[in-house]
């Protein structure tokens, strides 16, 4: 039945008559008697014993298919007689048709290259390893024999036999391949003819979407930037194990490079054959389990983007080597799109840095293109100045027909720009985001030095994100394609799918759905909208006033300019234009130029600041410009020409020059930057020295006065000398506090006239223990007033012994202290100049003769003898009488050098010595007593007063060694206290247990 | 023929814009592309293999079944010969060996 139609088929299967001639012919010499003999009883089983003698067994059934095969078209036996018979025939035919396309060879498949393959290949397709074959097979078999059996049947006769003989061959042939050979082989065979064919080349890519047949696909972790290599191990394993007993089942193993980098993916059925395929393959991680990817994901992982094509003008970034990360504008495209010309701003250090490792890093150099050593140069336009300077041999002038055309060191530059060749895998094309600044580099190079911005070049750059820019709510037009001009709303976006609510027209009311591509957005004249990117104008709010196609002309709010940008980086705005531009600076911020220029922000433009820097001179800047901004440092300190600090906030008046006043917004190093709200010019910023400044107000209420002077602080300045009259520093007092234990009253405050005992003290305040209540308060010492315990008398001089003490205190106690030793020192100076003086000090001096002699009641001073060993100790003790004891003192040097008079005047030069650390505290607490006080030579601590060079030597240097003192005196020798003073120095033991520290 | 190539030759490594298969490029030199030979003539000529290989390329396959392989179908590579594929060649072949490619009945697809 079957035979009918396949009888058609004789065309298909000529591939089988093709070659059973040709044998057939080579072998008719062998055996034509038999084969005549055999083919005229075809159909006996005698033939088949005969056959039968060859000592296959398996060839037997074969033989005898072939048998009942040749018998079918006689018969016309229906074919399924015989079916198991026939699988096996099936399969040796199977086996037969590949053998014998190895076998023939190339002869025969180049034939097959007519016209017929056609149809061979159809049939290849279809039936790759199907049941249909059999049939097919069979009925060619028979269809095969057919003809033979009808119109030669000598020669059919022969064939048959020398067909069982090839069979016989074939079959060894076969057993001895592999199965997966085999099956290569055949998948080679097809393959081949499709590839002749080209079938699924044709085939839309969405027809191929994988199915649930196909073999499934895993992922691996592998790791990153080995992806490569790993796929060619695994290529390598393929072939390594494809003819071994148990061959890699993997199909096929892909990794997609820098898109998904650390990930491999493995194409097989199950999941052990990936395991078993990389099981110790280096850079796979199997740690993590193969992660089975989801049929409907499979295409993704092959999703090639198409790469951008490049084109000239477009700006793209390097991504590696020298110029990583730079901008560069293309000049020119190779024609097979691999190669680009590219135009960078160089990079050259014009061999500044190479002198180091001259000669020997040729090897380096061509090792690491990106491993420069050393910092990376600037970028800058090429400069032929530059270049001749060291490398004037590497720079010839180039033969372009630009005459700024050079060549430096293999490169091209040219106006400036450098010209070199990228691979165009080494450049990013996209996400290149060019900023204003790095595109205004490459567009100020215009032949007339105008900038002339490509908008087309950049427009090509930027073009790539706009799906991002509609939002639902916009008034959008579809501009491309059939339903161009309908004009609606936004309701909704999907990635590049728009919904629009269609306004207009006869689809008004409908929701239709747009490829963002082909909208734009639509804008009306007098539209108030904001720009939300893409150009250098961004957050600029404006008027619409023109509209050409998808430009839109805007008049902005905040200058009244008109500027052009795409419609789709335009917005309706509801705000207006309140915009701060740069963002990163703002006004009034310290700003750090270089390092030794900062300056102050005074002015924010859209893309420039203007600034005040330190000297005074006014800048404007990109603020790529700037290198950082310096926080305000709220507690910086300086000094101003008094020596007063200055604070953040304080305000500052210019001494001299315009007397400009202001308050302080950063102090940097010895400059001030202080804002005056009634000055117009710079913002009302100015800049000042500090030393050219006085504080007029302090932030908070600050009093400036009752802080010491940090300049007096300064022992730099403190030298005798450095400055004029400069004093030495106050005496500081070490050890206990002579307070502590003292008897006192409080004179101010909430507790004033309470007695009480001071336990404790700090250099301001003491804790005092107050006699009624018992209760310990902390109270500022200026409030003290020292008393007798016993007699409740005022102790005047404690508070002025308080060297650390405030000034008030001082003033208190200090001047009748210092009036103590005043008369005896006037008396070692010439008395005419004191004389003049001691009116002067006359409130002093009044109080101050009785001081002494009050000095004198507790002391006893008046008698020095008196005073001298035993009560001057007290004097001492009750801490009343530093002077006083000082008197005693005084009395005592006297003592010793028996002088009268004179010995008391030497005492006092003696006493000067000690007290010259208490002269000087006065004139530390009050300005205008110092001013007096240097007029008098004593005070002037001139050199030429003998009063003033004892006054520290000794101090210093007298009192431990008396020989010493002894050659020092000589200098003070004119006064005749040159004598006491060594007995002096003796006594000043005692005292220098107060005084003697502080000289220190 | 191995189709292993050391990581110390991937940088001379250049991928057939026809059929996209990836070869050192002395490979392409010795033997031509495998899949492409006959229209495109590789073979020891260095100009065709710059014209039609290209250095650029992305992705790298790895073929050990073309014919069952999914992934190959896809790719349109599962008529080839198995081996190591692009997934994506970048460059742009001259017009004139596209048409030879076309009269080869061997449909280009960028």
């Amino acid at each position: 039945m079957s035979n009918f139609l396949n009888q058609d088929f004789g065309d298909a299967s000529d591939e089988e008559d093709d070659f059973n001639p040709a044998p057939a012919d080579a072998s008719d010499d062998e055996a034509t008697n038999n084969d005549d003999t055999n083919r005229r009883q075809a159909n006996n089983q005698d033939d088949d014993d005969d056959d039968d003698l060859q000592p296959n067994p398996r060839r037997q059934s074969a033989q005898s298919d072939d048998e009942e095969e040749d018998a079918a078209p006689t018969t016309r036996r229906p074919t399924n007689q015989d079916d198991d018979e026939e699988e096996e025939d099936d399969e040796e035919e199977d086996d037969d048709d590949d053998d014998e396309d190895e076998d023939i060879g190339h002869t025969r498949k180049r034939r097959r290259k007519g016209p017929r393959n056609q149809f061979l290949d159809v049939e290849a397709e279809v039936d790759d390893e199907d049941e249909e074959e059999p049939d097919e097979d069979d009925e060619i078999a028979g269809e095969e024999m057919h003809p033979d059996d009808l119109l030669e049947l000598p020669a059919g006769a022969e064939r048959d036999d020398r067909k069982h003989r090839e069979l016989d061959r074939q079959r060894d042939l076969a057993a001895s391949m592999d199965a997966e050979k085999q099956a290569q082989a055949l998948k080679e065979r097809y393959g081949r003819n499709r590839a002749a064919n080209v079938d699924s080349a044709v085939v839309p890519q969405r027809l191929l979407l994988p199915s649930v047949d196909d073999p499934h696909i895993w992922r691996l972790k592998c790791k990153p930037g080995k992806e490569r290599e790993v796929v060619f191990a695994i290529m390598k394993r393929i072939e390594d194990r494809a003819g071994t007993r148990e061959p890699l089942q993997l199909i096929s193993a892909f990794e997609r490079g820098g898109v998904m980098a650390g990930n491999l993916y493995c194409e097989a059925r199950v999941v052990e054959d990936v395991t078993s395929a990389l099981e110790g393959l280096q850079n796979v991680y199997m740690g993590t389990k193969p992660m089975m990817v989801p049929i409907t994901e499979m295409p993704d992982l092959l999703r090639t983007r198409k790469s951008k094509s490049l084109e000239p003008g477009m700006y793209v970034r390097v991504k590696r080597g020298k110029y990583a990360g730079d901008l560069a504008q293309i000049d020119e495209v190779e024609s097979n799109g691999t190669e680009v010309t590219l135009r960078l701003i160089p990079r050259l250090d014009y061999g500044l840095n190479e002198d180091i490792n001259a000669a020997a890093d040729n090897k380096r150099k061509r090792f690491g293109f990106g491993a420069n050593t050393g910092p990376r140069p600037p970028q800058r336009l090429f400069s032929e100045n530059e270049a001749r300077k060291r490398h004037g041999r590497y720079l010839t002038k180039g033969t372009g027909f630009t005459a700024n055309t050079w060549t430096y060191m293999n490169d091209t530059y040219v106006d400036g720009f450098l010209i070199k060749d990228f691979k165009a895998n080494y450049l990013q094309s996209e996400d290149v985001n060019p900023t204003l600044e790095e595109v205004t580099k490459f567009a100020a190079d215009a032949e007339d030095g105008t900038e002339n911005l490509d908008l087309s070049a950049l427009a090509a750059t930027i073009k790539s994100n706009s799906s991002g820019a509609f939002l639902p709510g916009d008034h959008v037009e579809i501009w491309q394609g059939e339903q161009r001009g309908v004009v609606g709303k936004a309701v909704s976006v999907h990635s590049d799918i728009v919904r629009i609510l269609v306004s207009a027209g006869e689809l008004s009311g409908q929701i239709i759905e747009s490829p963002v591509k082909g909208l734009r957005k639509l804008f009306r004249e007098g539209d108030h909208v904001k720009v939300i990117g893409g150009s250098k104008y961004f957050d600029e709010v404006g008027m619409v006033v023109k509209i050409v196609e998808d430009r839109v002309t805007i008049l902005t709010d905040s200058n009244q300019t008109e500027i052009t940008v795409f419609s789709k980086d335009l917005r309706v705005a509801t705000d207006s234009g309140g915009q701060v531009g740069v963002g990163k600076y703002d006004l009034h911020e310290l700003v750090q130029l270089d390092a030794a220029t900062v300056a102050v922000v005074i002015k924010v433009d859209r893309e420039s600041l203007r600034v005040l820097d330190q000297t005074g001179a006014v800048r404007s800047l990109l603020p790529s410009n700037i290198s950082n901004k310096l926080e305000r440092r709220k507690n910086a300190v300086a000094t101003d020409r008094e020596g007063s600090e200055i604070h953040i906030d304080d305000t500052v008046k210019e001494e001299g020059g315009e007397g400009k006043q202001g308050r302080v917004l950063h102090i940097h190093r010895n400059f001030l930057f202080a804002h005056n709200r009634e000055q117009t010019d710079n913002a009302g910023v100015f800049v000042v020295r500090t030393n050219g400044v006085k504080t007029v107000a302090a932030k908070g209420g600050r009093v400036a006065s009752a802080q010491a002077g940090l300049m007096k602080m300064n022992p730099a300045l403190q030298r005798p000398g450095a400055q004029q009259a400069q004093a030495m520093p106050p005496p500081r007092q070490m050890g206990r506090d002579r307070l502590i234990g003292k008897t006192i009253t409080i004179r101010r405050g909430p507790h004033k006239g309470l007695l009480g005992i001071v336990k404790d003290s700090t250099d301001t305040h003491a804790r005092v223990e107050i006699h009624g209540s018992k209760k310990i308060i902390s109270i500022s010492k200026e409030f003290l007033t020292v008393r007798d315990p016993i007699t409740g008398a005022v102790i005047q001089q404690s508070a002025g012994q308080r060297p650390g003490g405030p000034p008030a205190g001082g003033a208190g106690g200090r001047p009748p202290a210092w009036g103590g030793a005043t008369p005896g020192r006037f008396g070692a100076t010439p008395r005419p100049s004191d004389g003049g003086r001691t009116p002067a000090w006359k409130p002093a001096a009044g109080g101050r003769t009785p001081a002494w002699a009050g000095a004198g009641q507790a002391a006893g001073g008046r008698t020095a003898y008196g005073g001298s060993g035993v009560s001057s100790a007290p004097a001492w003790q009750r801490g009343g009488g530093g002077s006083t004891a000082y008197g005693g003192q005084t009395a005592y040097g006297g003592q010793t050098s028996y002088g009268g008079q004179t010995s008391y005047g030497g005492g006092t030069a003696y006493g000067g010595g000690t007290w010259n650390p208490n002269t000087r505290t006065p004139f530390h607490a009050g300005g205008t007593a110092y001013e007096s006080g240097s007029k008098t030579p004593a005070y002037g601590m001139d050199a030429p007063t003998p009063g003033f060079n004892s006054a520290p030597t000794p101090g210093n240097l007298d009192q431990p060694t008396p020989g010493y003192g002894q050659y020092r005196t000589p200098a003070a020798a004119p006064t005749p206290g040159a004598f006491p003073e060594t007995p002096g120095a003796w006594s000043a033991e005692t005292p220098a247990a107060d005084g003697g520290p502080g000289y220190d | 023929m191995s189709n292993f190539v050391p990581p110390s030759q991937h940088r001379s490594l250049r991928a057939c814009m026809v059929c996209s298969i990836v070869l050192p490029g002395s490979r392409f030199r010795r033997e031509g592309c495998p899949n492409c030979e006959e229209f495109l003539e590789l073979l020891g000529h260095d100009d065709a293999i710059q014209e039609c290989t290209s250095q650029v390329f992305e992705g790298l396959i790895t073929l050990a079944d073309p014919a069952s392989s999914w992934t190959a179908r896809w790719q349109r590579l599962d008529s080839y010969v198995p081996g190591v594929y692009a997934v994506k060649v970048t460059g742009i072949l001259p017009e004139e060996v596209i048409s030879t490619v076309e009269a080869a009945g061997v449909k280009y697809i960028p």
